[in-house]
């Protein structure tokens, strides 16, 4: 007993010596931190005295300028500030531009295309194997000191990190403001604004969506000669479901309208226009419309619960000749995308804007309170979002559809793009309507990325249960993660 | 006569019975041994053939030609002519999975935890069994007590405490807390107790030798066969682990083997088999290698481990 | 000469040196063990998402415990971390028992001096291998060959036998098999060689003695090797308990989709998730504390048990007849003190 006594007054003797310890290191650590604003604020002035005549009065007004430009935005809808740089306040101490990001996948057609104007080089950091694993990684990343300069957010989860000053600042650091985004397309705009409405995001895409069919298959099967006669076969949801069933009688079930669920579950939620979370409720309408329609598609085989999004399995199907046609999204479409390893460069695919106007993710370019490299990531963000020459020639290089309608209507017009994989085509003539018609900032939250994928991943895992029970199921899990939510 | 024969009868019987035995004991034995070996040789089989031909037929049974072209993915090696496709998985693994930086991070991490964990542990025993003190017997109970604790336990905690202390991103919060290690510290004491006569402690201090110095030139090299054991399974262990080493490690100079694998794991997009079975492959061959070389060692290892508890 | 030296010698104290020796264990001990564990503790009981600054009091114990808290899915996530509770024990029990027993079987086969096998030594190196690959490289490999559809080696041996494809990664019940297998496979060599170390620690004149009273092998195991091999077997079973409770790469890591697999959910996978969620303002960091806590306090009463069946039986008698006679003395010494007055 006694033993046990000394035991834990011993243990709490060094709980106490820890607990000094700690107060010393977190004292320590702050002043450290406050030693390194002070050298950051000196870097600041020196470069300031250098260059810029902006002081801190000269950040609030700039500050003050974005919020109006963002009311007078909504309001008119276009602005006409001229486009030039503003005042960057952020240091320039750094010679490494460092982007962090996932998989480079999206920014690697950026670092082919992009020079550097003053930092020595752009560096790739990655964080994560996948959105949804980065979305969790960032948190720590971003404020461990470690350095970053832009980060790349998805829609999904970008709320989470705009809104939060401690891990994002405004664009307008970097001389950025609404101003230079006139021809962007303004959901971009719109989402990349924080609750205050500062501009913290920019996107260098519109992620709008199609439907790529396999024209062989829709020849052999549906007598389908044309683009024009696909799209009028599956211009409704409706006709899409008929079609579907014209297909399953005519290939004895052995080749499936699409692909996966997560593909058409894409397409079918614009249609909803309806956000997951109203306030801090959960909508699970959403969820139960198209629970229903999952079901009644998988029941009859127009798709295959099973496939993973994505997967080997997923891009083989088209290969081998098992698909009629997938959900594609901007970003799919470049070469060497989705595109090309689902359908194979030589197959004769077609893109067409199918049943439904949609859009698919999209990317933002964040800017960290950390970064020391503004010169260079004001460049690479301009370049990238908002000047229409560069933005043109990432478009044709990299056949993702940019967020700038003045570049996109060059190239339509110019004719200048065609994609050898969808039989020279161009994509972006399918899908600049749909860029146009996105409306998709009433409907994110910051809770979307989390809620789409436990809805996806308990739809799939219980697609033989009925409607109820999956709805069930996905509320009481989604509820489980998120105490804020009811 | 009639009385040898049954004898002889009765033995032939006995080895036979044997024999069936010890034929069943060697079939168990070789399955088991298959359950071992055929994942492994499966996954080297896989890392030599390309992504289209695992995509065409999944089930390779034996070594094909791509290895190298799939060193090349990995390495980001490729030719200029490669399509874009290609560069762009080789893109996405190279910059997750660095093989030299990985293997050099590992060995970092799991280095410097052995040498702490193995040193500090002897010492902490050594403190325990040669010295008297009040705080000696409170002290060992309380190390017994908490040799059982799980690292899940206070790995919240943890994480939010080296995250204000900004070592998020940094090896220390994975190398210092090594010197602390309870359960390494009970077994070298109880190898102490019974192989460590604390005569020679007396006999050095009538040399005039320092309490340090009896310690390190003297106490160290008779605890060498106790800390060959742990060091492999200190070794090992910090290796292998995962769950603390993601906690910390963000930033993909710093990525360690293990999170490298799961990094490619979670590839949702753009996955080619080949390299991950490559990747796989990578991960474990040092491990398996060494394993192989210093077996006979490790499993004697194991065994006196299960001994001395 | 040296006698003077020694009484010199005897005459110093060394309690200091002592106190100098372990003092970096504990001073490290403390610093990233048990401070994190008070904080884990402190985090426990405060709030979660968006409320993490505000104290709760007990309210994320009674929600994970019983369901009943502030948050409206106060019972979900009750039964999201029973279910978790429950299948770190479903996936430790199906591992332990095939684990033990197969060791065991094996234990027995290597040791027993009657069986010519050759190649014993090549065998425990074969068995033991599995056990020092890296857990995540193992889950990577098993996802890779045992994927759902027949894209992937297993299915694809099936599919071209003419089956149709199992889904081994993501049926709630085959993918806890499955588990249970690889963590089998993973740890059966290990508790095999321990075993097989404590059954020759048995004196081989019990089995001598056992043979020439006539007794089989089956009646040997049962009477002489099973009952002896008690402490071995019960730090075996604890071990992979306290393991079995920690189980955290595999159940991760085993899964096809971007995130990991709620049938495969620990309590480790739980801790991990609710703390691990992103921003501050997105993780439940009060739900992984309180986990945290109950697994701790799982952890001491199962140690305490552990203890308490593996103390020293002979010293603890020994330590209560000590008592006993000191008790009996004082209450003499009362009485007597008691007359004197």
């Amino acid at each position: 007993m006694s033993k046990l006594k000394r035991t834990l007054a011993l243990l709490a003797t060094f709980a106490v010596a820890s607990t000094a310890f700690v107060a010393c290191g977190k004292k320590e650590e702050s002043n450290n931190s406050s030693a390194d604003n002070n050298a950051a604020n000196n870097s600041v002035a020196d470069d300031n005295n250098a260059g810029n005549d902006a002081n801190s009065d000269a950040d609030s007004d700039v500050d003050s300028d974005v919020e109006s430009d963002v009311d007078s935005d909504s309001e008119d809808g276009g602005d006409d500030t001229p486009a030039t740089g503003g005042d960057i306040s952020l240091p320039d101490t750094d010679d490494v531009l460092t982007i962090v990001c996932w998989t480079d996948s999206d920014l690697s057609n950026m670092f082919d295309i992009y020079t550097p104007v003053q930092a020595s080089e752009v560096k790739y950091q990655n964080c994560g194997g996948n959105g949804t694993e980065a979305s969790t990684q960032y948190a720590n990343y971003l404020n461990s000191g470690d350095d970053v300069d832009l980060f790349v957010a998805e829609a999904g989860w970008i709320l989470n990190y705009i809104n939060d000053d401690t891990m994002s600042a405004p664009l307008s650091d970097l001389g950025i403001s609404t101003a230079d985004y006139a021809d962007a397309y303004q959901y971009t705009v719109e989402i990349g604004t924080d609750n205050n409405g500062v501009l913290k995001g920019a996107s260098w895409q519109a992620a709008a969506g199609g439907w790529v069919y396999n024209a062989d298959i829709a020849k052999e099967y549906l007598g389908v000669e044309s683009e024009e006669d696909m799209q009028a076969k599956v211009s409704s949801w409706d006709n899409f479901k008929a079609t579907a069933e014209e297909l399953k009688a005519a290939t004895d079930g052995a080749v499936t309208m699409t692909c996966t669920l997560p593909g058409l579950w894409q397409a079918y939620s614009t249609a909803l226009n309806a956000s997951w979370v109203d306030g801090t409720t959960i909508n699970t309408s959403i969820a139960k419309d198209f629970t229903e329609m999952a079901k009644e598609y998988a029941d009859n085989g127009y798709v295959d619960p099973s496939i993973e999004q994505w997967k080997t399995e997923w891009e083989n199907w088209g290969k081998d000749g098992k698909t009629l046609g997938y959900f594609f999204s901007t970003w799919c479409l470049g070469e060497g995308a989705q595109l090309d390893t689902c359908c194979g460069t030589e197959g004769n695919w077609r893109i067409i804007q199918g049943p439904q106007e949609y859009f698919w993710g999209g990317s933002w370019l964040c800017v960290s309170p950390n970064c020391n490299t503004a010169t260079e990531a004001a460049n690479f963000i301009r370049t990238f979002t908002c000047n229409a020459d560069t933005m043109e020639e990432y478009a044709l290089y990299s056949g993702d559809f940019a967020n700038n309608k003045v570049a996109m209507n060059k190239i339509i017009a110019d004719g200048s793009n065609s994609n050898s994989s969808l039989g020279g085509q161009d994509q972006f003539a399918i899908l600049a309507d749909v860029a146009a018609g996105i409306k998709m900032s009433d409907s994110i939250s910051k809770y979307d990325q989390n809620l789409k994928d436990t809805f996806l991943t308990i739809l799939k895992d219980n697609i033989n249960e009925d409607t109820d029970t999956i709805v069930e199921k996905f509320k009481a899990q989604a509820l489980a993660d998120n105490t804020d939510l009811s | 006569m009639s009385m040898k024969q049954q004898y002889g009868a009765q033995k032939d019987s006995y080895h036979t019975q044997i024999m069936i035995k010890s034929t069943i004991i060697m079939i168990v034995c070789i399955i088991l041994t298959l359950i071992c070996l055929v994942p492994i040789f499966i996954l080297l089989v896989n890392a030599t053939h390309s992504h289209t031909e695992l995509a065409e037929n999944p089930s390779q049974l034996w070594f094909g030609s791509a290895l190298k072209e799939n060193l090349n993915i990995l390495l980001n090696k490729l030719p200029d002519d490669a399509g874009k496709a290609v560069t762009r998985v080789a893109r996405q693994y190279s910059s997750v999975f660095s093989v030299g930086r990985g293997y050099f991070n590992s060995l970092i991490i799991a280095g410097c935890t052995t040498v702490l964990t193995v040193f500090f542990s002897a010492m902490t025993s050594y403190g325990l069994t040669v010295y008297d003190f009040k705080v000696k017997g409170p002290a060992y109970t309380f190390i017994i007590a908490v040799m059982m604790i799980p690292v899940q336990v206070s790995s919240a905690g943890f994480v939010r405490f080296m995250y204000s202390l900004g070592l998020i991103n940094n090896f220390i919060p994975l190398i210092i807390p090594a010197i602390a290690a309870p359960a390494v510290i009970f077994f070298m004491k109880s190898y102490m107790k019974s192989s460590f006569p604390l005569e020679i402690v007396e006999a050095a201090r009538i040399d005039g030798c320092g309490e340090f110095r009896t310690f390190v030139t003297i106490a160290l090299p008779m605890m060498k066969p106790a800390m060959a054991v742990q060091a492999i399974f200190a070794f090992v262990a910090n290796w292998n682990n995962y769950y603390t080493q993601n906690m910390i490690l963000k930033n993909d100079k710093m990525m360690t083997v293990p999170i490298m694998v799961s990094k490619v794991l979670q590839f949702d997009k753009n996955v080619n088999y080949g390299v991950n079975y490559l990747c796989i492959m990578l991960s474990i061959l040092p491990i398996v290698v060494v394993y192989f070389i210093l077996s006979k060692f490790i499993i004697a290892g194991v065994a006196l481990g299960g001994v001395k508890e | 000469m040296a006698s003077a030296a020694q009484s010199r010698i005897k005459s110093i104290s060394y309690a200091k040196y002592g106190y100098m020796f372990i003092a970096p264990f504990f001073l490290v001990y403390c610093f990233f063990q048990i401070w994190p564990l008070i904080y884990t503790f402190i985090l426990s009981f405060k709030g979660n998402q968006s409320g993490n600054a505000d104290f709760v009091g007990l309210d994320n114990y009674t929600t994970i415990l019983f369901g009943q808290g502030m948050a409206a899915g106060a019972d979900n996530t009750r039964q999201e971390f029973l279910q978790a509770l429950g299948n770190t024990f479903v996936l430790w029990f199906g591992n332990f028992i095939p684990q033990i027993l197969l060791s065991l079987l094996l234990a027995v086969w290597f040791t027993d001096a009657k069986v010519k096998l050759p190649g014993k030594g090549f065998f425990k190196i074969v068995m033991y291998m599995p056990n020092i690959i890296t857990a995540a490289s193992v889950a990577a490999l098993y996802v890779n060959l045992f994927g759902d559809s027949e894209y992937y080696f297993v299915n694809s041996l099936i599919a071209n036998m003419g089956g149709d494809a199992i889904k081994f990664v993501s049926d709630p019940t085959i993918s806890k098999g499955m588990v249970m297998f690889i963590q089998t496979w993973l740890w059966f060599g290990n508790t095999m060689i321990m075993l097989m170390s404590g059954i020759m620690g048995i004196s081989p004149s019990l089995f001598e003695a056992a043979d020439i009273d006539g007794a089989n092998s089956t009646q040997q195991f049962f009477t002489i090797t099973l009952p002896l091999l008690q402490p071995i077997m019960v730090y075996t079973l604890v071990t992979s308990m306290i393991g079995g409770l920690q189980m955290f790469d595999l159940p991760y890591l085993y899964h096809s989709g971007a995130n990991f697999s709620r049938n495969l959910e620990t309590v480790a996978v739980y801790i991990y998730y609710n703390f691990n969620k992103g921003t501050v303002e997105q993780a439940n960091y009060g739900y992984a504390g309180a986990a945290s806590i109950i697994i701790f306090a799982i952890t001491a009463v199962l140690g305490s048990i552990t203890f308490y069946m593996n103390r020293d039986k002979d010293e603890i008698a020994k330590k209560q007849q000590r008592k006993r006679a000191e008790k009996q003395q004082k209450a003499r010494m009362k009485q007597g003190g008691g007359l004197t007055i």
